[in-house]
Order: C-alpha cells, then sequence, then structure tokens
C-alpha cells in the first residue's frame, strides 16, 4: 500500500515535470534563452529522478508481496523465486512501460547533460522532444495503465509466472530490447529538435552517434536473448519464426543498421551536405518503427503466437504514431530545401557507393518484413479476407536482398571513400576464399544452389574482415594503431561477428535433419550418425514441480530430455530440450510423449547453431570496443587512408 | 545530375523489393480462418485456422500422432497433427492449425501454434 502510494505519487511528479520540461524547452529554444533552456533540461533530470522512485517502489511493493498492488498480486506468487520476483517489474504490460519511460529519462539525461554545446536553440528543442515523448509514456502510465493500481480485495496468493517465462533468458531479454527500443527515441529527438531549429550541420549526428551504437547494441543484444531463449525453452528446434513480435523488433534495428554505415558518409563529406536529407529521415524512421511495433504488439491486432493484454493503450501509440508521422514528414518536407545536398553523391563503385547500396537494400528488406507483418490487417480492410505469411514469404522476400548485402559485406570494406576507379586487385582476397569455398562445398557433395551462393560469400566476407586484421599485424606499433583506430577495427569485429551470425542462421537453416522416432527402452535410434540408446524414464519431485525424465545414452554421455508439469498452475507443462552442442552441430532432442514403456522423441541436429550465439557476442563485443571510451577521435583527414588501393 | 542516377538506382531496387514482395506473397501467402468460415467457404490450398482445442483430445505413436478437435462458433473441425506439441497445448487452449482440409473433412495440420501467454491468468486453471 505504501510503496503504491509512493510510486503513484512519484509518477504523477514526474508527469508534471515531463510536460513543464517540455512547454519550457520548447519556450527557451524559440527565444533562445539559455537560462530557460538549463531550466527544462533540470526538471527532465528531476522527472528521471521520480521515475527512479517509482521503480523502486514498485520493486519494493514486489519483493515485499504487497498484493494490494494489482501489478503485483498479477504477477508474482509468494512461491516465486526472488530474481523472478525482481523481473516481473518487465515483464508485465504496466512495468514494461515503466521501465522504458525510466530508461529514455536516464539516457535522455545523459545525452542532454552535454547537450548545451549544441547551442542553446538545438539543447532546448532536443529536450523539448525527448520531455514530450517522455510525457507521452507519463499520461500512459498515470492515467491508462498504471502499475500502482490497487485492488479493493486483495489475495493472500496468486498464480505466478508461466512455466516458459521461469528462465534466465526470460530475466535478460525484455531489458534489452525495451532498453534498446528506448534509446532509440534520443537521436529521434536531436535529429527532430535540428530540423525545428533550422541547423541543416551535422553537429546533432555526432553528439547522438555513442546513443544510436548504444540503441544498436541493445537491440542486438535483445534479438539475439530472445532467439537462444526460444531454443533452448520453447522446444520447437528453431529460434526465429517470422512472428509479428519478432518482426517488429527487427524493423528498428533494420533501419538503425543502414543509419550507422550512412552516417559516416555524412560525417565524412557533410560539408557538401551529401546524405544529409537521407540521414534524418534515418533516424527518425527508426524511431516511427519502434512506435509502429509497440502499436501492434499492445493493440492485438495483428495475430500472433505471442498473447501481450490486449489494453486500452493501444490506440494511444496509434495516436502517437499518427501524431509523429504527421510531424516528421512535415518537417522533412519544410526544410526540404535546407537539406538538399550541394553536392548528391555520386554513381561510383567507392566506398559511399556501397554504403547507399546497402541503405537501400537494408530499408528494403525492412520494407518486406513491414508488409509480411501487416499484411493480415491490411488484407483484412481491403477485402474482408484476412491473409497471412509465413515463413515462406520472408525467405522469398528477403532472402534475394540479404544475398545482396552478404556480397556487399564481402567486397564494401574494400572499395577506398571517395575514389570513382577502384583497384578490383583488393578484390582478390575475397572472391580467392569465396571459389574456394565453393570447390569445397561441391567436393563435399553439396548440389544444392542457395548454399553454394550463400556459404561461399560468407567465406569472402570472412576473407575480407581477416584481411583487414592480417594488414594492421603487417603494421608497426600495431598496438598503438588498434588504439586510435578502435573503431575501425571495432566495426570489423562486429563485421566478424555478423558473418558467424550469419552462417550459423544460414547453416542450420539450410542442413537441418529432423527424425521422429518411437523408441522401447533399449532400442536405439540412428539420426545422422548419432546411435541414440533410450534407456528408460524416470519420475523426479521437485516441490513445486515433477518431472518425467527420458534417459538416452549416446556413446559415453547421457541426453535427459524431459517434460516437467506444475500441478499448481493448472497442471501446465513444459516441455525441456536436452541440447548436446558442438562448434559444429547440436544434436537437439524433444521429448514428444509416452505410452505404455514406449516413448516418442523429435531429434534434430541443428548445424552450425552454436555460430548464431558467438557471433552476436562478438557483435556486440566488436561495437563496445570500437565505441566505449571512444571520445577521441582524429580527424578525417589525419586518419591513415587505407593504402589498399595502391595493392 | 548523379543524384537522379541514384534516384534511378533507388527505382530499380524499389521494383525489385516489390516484384519480390508480390510474388513471394502470391506463393507463401495463406488465408487466415475461424472454423465457422473454413466451414462454410472450403478452401482449395493450405490456410490457417483458429480455433479452440476441445476435450476429445487423442494421443497415438507414442504421443507423435494427436487427433482433436478444434471449434469455434458452433462450428467443429477435426484435425490430424503429427509432431510435439507445445506445451500449453490442452482442451481449452486457442490454437491455430496451418495445413490443408483432405477428402473426408479432416483438417491435416502441418504446423499447431499454441497462443504463448505472457502470464498467468486464472482462466488457466
Amino acid at each position: 500500500m505504501i510503496p503504491a502510494l509512493i510510486g503513484a505519487g512519484a509518477l504523477l511528479a514526474a508527469l508534471a515535470l515531463a510536460g513543464f520540461a517540455a512547454l519550457l524547452s520548447f519556450w527557451a529554444g524559440w527565444r533562445q534563452e539559455a537560462v530557460l533552456a538549463r531550466a527544462g533540461r533540470r526538471a527532465v533530470y528531476a522527472a528521471a529522478a521520480c521515475l527512479l522512485v517509482a521503480a523502486a517502489a514498485l520493486e519494493w511493493a514486489l519483493l515485499s508481496h504487497d498484493f494490494q498492488v494489482a501489478f503485483v498480486a498479477e504477477h508474482t506468487d509468494l512461491v516465486t523465486p526472488v530474481p523472478l520476483v525482481v523481473a516481473a517489474f518487465y515483464s508485465g504490460q504496466q512495468g514494461s512501460l515503466l521501465y522504458w519511460a525510466l530508461i529514455l529519462s536516464l539516457l535522455g539525461s545523459a545525452s542532454l547533460a552535454a547537450a548545451a554545446a549544441l547551442g542553446v536553440r538545438l539543447a532546448a528543442y532536443a529536450a523539448g522532444v525527448l520531455a514530450g515523448v517522455l510525457a507521452f509514456f507519463l499520461v500512459v502510465l498515470v492515467f491508462l495503465a498504471s502499475p500502482f493500481d490497487l485492488l479493493a480485495f486483495p489475495p493472500a496468493d496468486r498464480l505466478g509466472l508461466n512455466p516458459v517465462l521461469r528462465d534466465r533468458g526470460m530475466l535478460i531479454h525484455p531489458p534489452f530490447v525495451l532498453a534498446g527500443f528506448a534509446a532509440f527515441a534520443i537521436p529521434f529527438s536531436f535529429a527532430v529538435a535540428a530540423l525545428l531549429a533550422g541547423r541543416s550541420d551535422s553537429a546533432w549526428m555526432a553528439h547522438t552517434r555513442q546513443l544510436a551504437l548504444t540503441a544498436w547494441a541493445l537491440q542486438s543484444t535483445g534479438l539475439v536473448l530472445g532467439m537462444w531463449w526460444a531454443y533452448h525453452v520453447l522446444g520447437w528446434g528453431g529460434y526465429w519464426g517470422w512472428d509479428p513480435v519478432e518482426n517488429v523488433a527487427l524493423l528498428p534495428w533494420l533501419a538503425t543498421t543502414a543509419y550507422l554505415h550512412s552516417s559516416q558518409v555524412q560525417e565524412r563529406r557533410g560539408r557538401a551536405g551529401t546524405l544529409r536529407a537521407w540521414n534524418f529521415g534515418l533516424v527518425i524512421l527508426a524511431f516511427l518503427l519502434v512506435v509502429f511495433g509497440t502499436f501492434i504488439v499492445r493493440s492485438g491486432v495483428v495475430q500472433s503466437v505471442h498473447t501481450f493484454a490486449v489494453s486500452p493503450i493501444g490506440p494511444w501509440f496509434f495516436g502517437l504514431l499518427a501524431f509523429l508521422v504527421v510531424l516528421s514528414g512535415g518537417l522533412l518536407a519544410f526544410r526540404a530545401r535546407m537539406l538538399a545536398a550541394q553536392r548528391p553523391l555520386e554513381l561510383a563503385a567507392n566506398r559511399e557507393g556501397a554504403f547507399l547500396l546497402q541503405n537501400l537494400l537494408l530499408v528494403g528488406v525492412a520494407a518486406a518484413v513491414f508488409w509480411g507483418t501487416v499484411l493480415p490487417l491490411v488484407s483484412g480492410l481491403v477485402s474482408g479476407e484476412s491473409r497471412v505469411v509465413g515463413a515462406g514469404f520472408y525467405e522469398r522476400a528477403a532472402g534475394p536482398l540479404l544475398v545482396v548485402l552478404l556480397a556487399l559485406l564481402a567486397t564494401g570494406p574494400l572499395l577506398p571513400w571517395r575514389r570513382t576507379h577502384p583497384s578490383w586487385r583488393a578484390l582478390a582476397w575475397p572472391a580467392g576464399a569465396g571459389l574456394l569455398a565453393l570447390a569445397t562445398l561441391v567436393g563435399f557433395g553439396v548440389r544444392d544452389p542457395v548454399p553454394l551462393l550463400v556459404m561461399p560469400l560468407l567465406a569472402a566476407g570472412l576473407a575480407t574482415v581477416l584481411f583487414e586484421f592480417g594488414r594492421l599485424l603487417r603494421r608497426p606499433r600495431r598496438l598503438r594503431v588498434l588504439g586510435y583506430r578502435r573503431r575501425h577495427y571495432g566495426a570489423y569485429l562486429a563485421h566478424l561477428g555478423l558473418l558467424l551470425l550469419a552462417a550459423g542462421i544460414a547453416g542450420s537453416h539450410f542442413w537441418q535433419q529432423q527424425r521422429d522416432v518411437v523408441l522401447r527402452p533399449g532400442e536405439t535410434a540412428n539420426v545422422a550418425g548419432y546411435q541414440l540408446t533410450y534407456q528408460g524414464t524416470l519420475q523426479r519431485d521437485l516441490g513445486d514441480r515433477s518431472e518425467l525424465v527420458a534417459v538416452l545414452r549416446l556413446g559415453g554421455e547421457t541426453l535427459e530430455p524431459a517434460r516437467v508439469q506444475y500441478p499448481s498452475l493448472g497442471g501446465q507443462g513444459l516441455t525441456r530440450v536436452a541440447i548436446r552442442s558442438t562448434p559444429l552441430e547440436d544434436l537437439y532432442v524433444i521429448l514428444a510423449g509416452g505410452e505404455g514403456d514406449s516413448a516418442s522423441f523429435r531429434i534434430l541436429v541443428n548445424p552450425l547453431v552454436t555460430w548464431v550465439w558467438a557471433g552476436g557476442a562478438l557483435l556486440v563485443l566488436g561495437v563496445a570496443f570500437g565505441n566505449l571510451g571512444a571520445g577521441r577521435r582524429p580527424s578525417p583527414v589525419a586518419a591513415p587512408v587505407p593504402a589498399l588501393v595502391r595493392g | 545530375m548523379s543524384g537522379f542516377r541514384w534516384l534511378g538506382v533507388g527505382a530499380v531496387l524499389a521494383a525489385c523489393v516489390g516484384y519480390l514482395i508480390y510474388s513471394a506473397g502470391g506463393a507463401a501467402g495463406n488465408y487466415y480462418v475461424t472454423v465457422a468460415e473454413l466451414r462454410a467457404h472450403p478452401p482449395a490450398g493450405e490456410v490457417r485456422v483458429a480455433g479452440v482445442v476441445q476435450d476429445d483430445v487423442v494421443r497415438g505413436e507414442g504421443g507423435l500422432l494427436i487427433h482433436f478437435t478444434t471449434a469455434e462458433g458452433g462450428a467443429r473441425l477435426p484435425v490430424v497433427y503429427r509432431g510435439p506439441l507445445p506445451d500449453i497445448f490442452q482442451p481449452g487452449q486457442q490454437v491455430v492449425v496451418e495445413g490443408r482440409l483432405d477428402g473426408d473433412g479432416v483438417f491435416q495440420a502441418r504446423s499447431l501454434f499454441a497462443k504463448c501467454p505472457s502470464r498467468f491468468t486464472a482462466a488457466a486453471g
């Protein structure tokens, strides 16, 4: 009761402060009043402090099992383990919105603290937009989805989390995705502020570069953790189902990936205004996709295997989306003359050209994913008959674009900046590696054209990255070079991670093997060279749950796929898959059921899945290495120009 | 001048993406219907059908072959599915099956999804 009162009060105070900050900041920016602008920023910091208090109050309510608070009663019970009680903060609708607002206010405050150098008007408008977005979330939190609503008749104990959510993957996956979503709002705020202020220079971009990268890294982590959780817990043998909920998390990631590359072109050639309008557009698009995704997920307008509490906040997010589309579209049109480049990008085989082509392809992939996601909605409205698409659609529509992107990943980094006539000799390495991979695959009897195209392209990309690190090793004082060009090498490390991840996805997609078997004790199944002997089942009683474990012997090892029952939760079951990972392939065993003394299994062999997780980790490590603490960067002119063109 | 060339590249690419989406949608798209709609207009190809699992679940072949009835709005549809079931599959659960109707009026499901709950509600028990 007391934490709920404190929390509700803190939210109300945060709303007042955010609303005040928004109005004051816009006024200060309009009048160019530095003192008022500073006051506006401080109001944002104060709102962040209030949100911290509200978050602490919610954790307090959760940990003290204050079942009078509806949110606590609906998401936890007395036997829920403490880490899961803590995590219930962001597992429910209201709590996740509070977490989102909290991250937005904290990262926003951090970015505003250093914004004064951008000039009064830009900094004030940025604070205004940011506070406006924050105020929207607080309106939702205070009036529509408060985590501090009280129950008239509090229960003594409640149902806890669903068993499939009782997993460490679920503890860490949502906060990363949500924090990534929240972080996208900050580059957006500065971009809109620059448009409002009529500033066509790249200062807003330089200022939010770290945060854009942070947002991207958080999103990448969240996506890979979500895949990891689905693979280990959901027990269907895969990790990506092209479900709308997954798609809407992927969309802003695609837009931001494009932006991280195209922004480099503007960084190098900013004075000519090259790609200036495009970069504004991409940052705005990324955040619009975040809002769109939130609308899709929280409104229930699209059928998904994930059920989120369908609530009245859907229309509100649709309203925000519509408002932001009109606002940013109008601003871009209004500033079109200012944004026009004095020197447009020439069509040439150089680094800029590769980046722009990559951007167009990424936007194309995003368009395909977007279309597949909204098709049920659009077709239902147009013809009254709802059409849905499955994985096949995404593979056919986005697959060819992804293949061209892989080719760019192998060639783009070797193309020089600015020049229009590159030396094609540089491409000898990736081309050689690709041909070698092709010959190897053909030698191993692969005849399917798609793997024969994709795998050599991945090998070529790998050669390109290794070539770059090889050049570093040949240089004198290589550690110093690694240090002052860490952004460069961090990016290559991220490329390496992406290539591994792509190889893992490709391998498990092309060469997954599957067999369903029914075994009696003592019988052996032979799947893809694995001899699995079924020894029988055993029953384990573990307090709140009981497990039926099937024991399978594989050589000297034991695999124990199981079915877990939670009698207290309506008898819901949980499949626990047995996974035996090696660097080359996973043996993935699902216990499907049993009759008498026989048991049935679905056995999958998933090649290269470990590479997906390793690649994801490397991807994020690369971004972290390249950017954490890398505030100082030699100017592009002073940076050594790659000597590659000279061969 | 070259800005216009990039516009050309963008236009060509947009046309490619449009074609890919169009052709993939034709090849891989299915209609999403409820059991009642399926009964009213039996479709020719594959469809996705949403319904609620009834109490007549029968498992065979060691649990890998499942016969059950899915129902919605008074209409019923017998379904056969082969494979491991989602954990939350049980009578009363809303499921989506993808597959086609065979000559005997039995729905041969190629895949089966259950709605993943975000948390427990009292209705689950």
